[in-house]
């Protein structure tokens, strides 16, 4: 009995450590946010202050980085999406050391190095004499990003009933019906979280796009080298923003998700 | 009018493995046609290589007198429908139907019209826009062969669909789909391992063991007149005996076993000195208290009386072991023998058939 006791109190002295390590520096930062100090700190506290949302929102060097940072992962969603995409069906289809090969080749941009992959970038296009740029982050970065998608397009593929294909082909669809009509939407909930991860993989990348960038900023790298000339809080007003549109993104697809799973079974219950 | 499916000394190997073993077979329009076989003796693959997905090693596949060869599966005039139905989960009920239509370019207002029709055809109402994962298994069934109707196919290839059915719902099926058949004229090639559904539906059935065709006939043919011994005890209950054939004169042959000399009709091909088997069905035998003169008789002990109402199955053992079926009618006076009595195991020559034995496996060429 009182060894339950322990286990269930260690297991919320647990939870609450883990929490608290989780989210105190993001309370940290965001207080620091509203803190009318020169330093980025919440202690001491020297009277709330909506001066550095002001700053920021006047600082046009902050704006143009943070569109780039949107053209560079919208960019990299769309190639990593059909790349990992296709290089999963085609893994799919293989089997024995031609899979484990072309699957190695495709894990491996996850495990290298993200400064390695930036610069291989970089020397592998200057032999084509294209210059360094967002356009470059773009293509590095999908390096990597893609087998991401490519990892959970393979993981919903198992689930997949090529029983399904071959349905469609008996009826008369071409191989791209067959794609667009039967695998495709069995593959969406994937795709879908292919394309969440590998935008937010790219909006936070920093390594490869501090190498392939050229002379144009993203967020991370504006923001990294406003760091090493000493942090104004506007760093901290620019992070409160972003953890409160991800929360409260969050928020809102958990609750239409409620909604239409609730539908869903209002709906089968009709039937019973 | 040329046949709806030729198949012309057909073989498909796979690997080392001949799964078919040069078949030839001709399926008229409109004909109900069965295969029938155990599990891997290679009907499966003979509907996969009509509908195309796998190619004959050998042979030429026809149909409609056209010759299938570089004709992919998508551009077959047939129509599958699998053993797992494989209807599709992410399409309502008639999205599913008109699927080959709507592959077709056929406008959306007509794929719906052409999907309630076939609807109507299989019985099926007010499920067009349900979910696939709402139909009961039966409904399943429905769906699946009104989707291969839809493409108006010159051929519909039936894998074992009512084998995941219960057996109350497979019975209804079995008729169900013997009236659609005759409803549309759509020429059917059914493949089942159930010898009761081949029979009860089909114009004509291919039975087969082993990669080769063993017999094609009617259903009845099949029954009554087996072609050899794999033909008699694979189709139906039978006691079969071992033994040799000595002599034959006026088509009945003398056929000596471990429990006496029995005479019976002589099968086709067999003479003395082939291997062969005597058989006999459970419901042309009597078990009678004393021996028939004229009859083949046996004597045994009765070791198992099971009264199934309209008739009675009677389990009996001969001297040396063997255990051999009875099956009696009950016509409501019918006495049952007590089990452990002593009774005579009879059965007329007429009603007995001597056949090559080809029930062993042939030797390298089993998976």
């Amino acid at each position: 009995m009182s060894s339950q006791k322990l286990s269930a109190w260690l297991l919320w002295i647990y939870l609450l450590l883990f929490l608290f390590i989780m989210l105190s520096p993001l309370f940290v930062m965001g207080g620091a946010a509203l803190n009318d100090s020169r330093f980025p700190s919440v202690y001491p506290w020297k009277g709330f202050t909506t001066q550095w949302f002001v700053d920021l929102w006047n600082d046009p060097r902050m704006w143009i980085a943070g569109r780039n940072t949107l053209l560079v992962a919208f960019g990299v969603v769309a190639l990593a999406l059909p790349i990992g995409t296709a290089g999963a069906i085609l893994i799919n289809s293989l089997s024995g050391a031609t899979r484990a090969i072309v699957y190695g080749f495709m894990v491996a941009p996850i495990l290298t190095p993200g400064a390695v992959i930036g610069i291989s970038t970089l020397l592998f296009w200057r032999t084509f004499s294209i210059p360094a740029g967002l356009h470059l982050s773009a293509l590095g970065q999908t390096s990597f990003i893609a087998a991401y998608v490519m990892l959970l397009v393979l993981a919903r593929l198992q689930s997949f009933d090529a029983g399904l294909e071959e349905a469609a082909l008996d009826l008369g669809a071409s191989h791209g019906q067959v794609l667009r009509r039967i695998l495709l939407p069995h593959l969406y909930p994937a795709l879908g979280a292919g394309a969440i991860i590998g935008f937010f993989q790219s909006v936070e990348n920093f390594n490869v796009t501090l190498f392939t960038r050229g002379g144009s900023d993203t967020l991370t790298v504006y923001v990294g080298s406003m760091v090493r000339t000493g942090a104004p809080p506007t760093i901290n007003a620019l992070a409160l923003i972003l953890i409160l549109i991800t929360v409260t993104a969050t928020i809102i697809y958990e609750v239409l998700r409620r909604r239409a799973l609730a539908r869903e079974m209002a709906a089968d219950a009709l039937l019973k | 009018m040329s046949a709806a499916v030729e198949l012309a000394g057909v073989s498909v190997d796979f690997g080392k493995f001949r799964a078919v073993d040069n078949v030839n077979v001709t399926v008229q329009p409109g004909e109900f046609f069965s295969f029938l076989g155990p599990s891997g003796c290679g009907k499966t693959t003979i509907l996969r290589m009509i509908s195309g997905f796998n190619d004959p090693t050998e042979g030429v596949v026809r149909i409609g007198g056209q010759d299938m060869r570089g004709i992919r599966p998508n551009k077959r005039p047939t129509a599958l429908i699998f053993q797992n139905l494989a209807l599709f989960p992410l399409m309502p009920v008639w999205e599913n139907i008109s699927f080959g239509l709507e592959v077709r370019g056929v406008d959306k207002t007509k794929r719906r019209a052409k999907a309630e029709e076939l609807l109507n055809l299989v019985d099926l109402h007010d499920v067009a826009d349900r979910r696939i994962s709402q139909l009961s298994g039966g409904q399943k069934q429905r769906v699946a062969i009104a989707r291969a109707l839809a493409v108006e196919p010159k051929v519909m290839l039936l894998d074992e669909p009512l084998s995941a059915l219960d057996l109350k719902l497979r019975q209804h099926m079995r008729a169900e789909l013997r009236a659609i058949q005759k409803r549309t004229n759509v020429t059917f090639i059914y493949i089942t391992h159930d010898q009761g559904e081949a029979l009860a539906m089909s114009d004509r059935v291919a039975v087969m063991s082993q990669g080769r065709l063993q017999q094609v006939a009617p259903p009845q043919e099949i029954y009554n007149a087996p072609a050899n011994g794999f033909v008699a005890s694979f189709v139906g209950e039978i006691n079969a005996f071992q033994g040799e054939l000595s002599a034959v004169s006026g088509g009945i042959g003398e056929f000596k076993t471990a429990n006496g000399l029995f005479r019976a009709k002589v099968g086709p091909g067999v003479s003395p000195g082939i291997a062969a088997k005597l058989y006999v069905r459970p419901e042309h035998t009597i078990l009678a208290a004393a021996a028939r003169p004229g009859a083949n008789n046996i004597p045994v002990d009765v070791a198992d009386v099971a009264f199934e109402g309209n008739f009675i199955n009677i389990s009996a053992k001969t001297s040396d072991g063997r255990s051999l079926t009875v099956e009696m009618r009950n016509d409501g006076t019918t006495a049952l023998p007590p089990a452990g009595s002593k009774m005579q195991f009879t059965f007329d020559p007429a009603k007995a058939l001597i056949l090559a034995d080809t029930t062993l496996p042939k030797p390298g060429n089993w998976p």
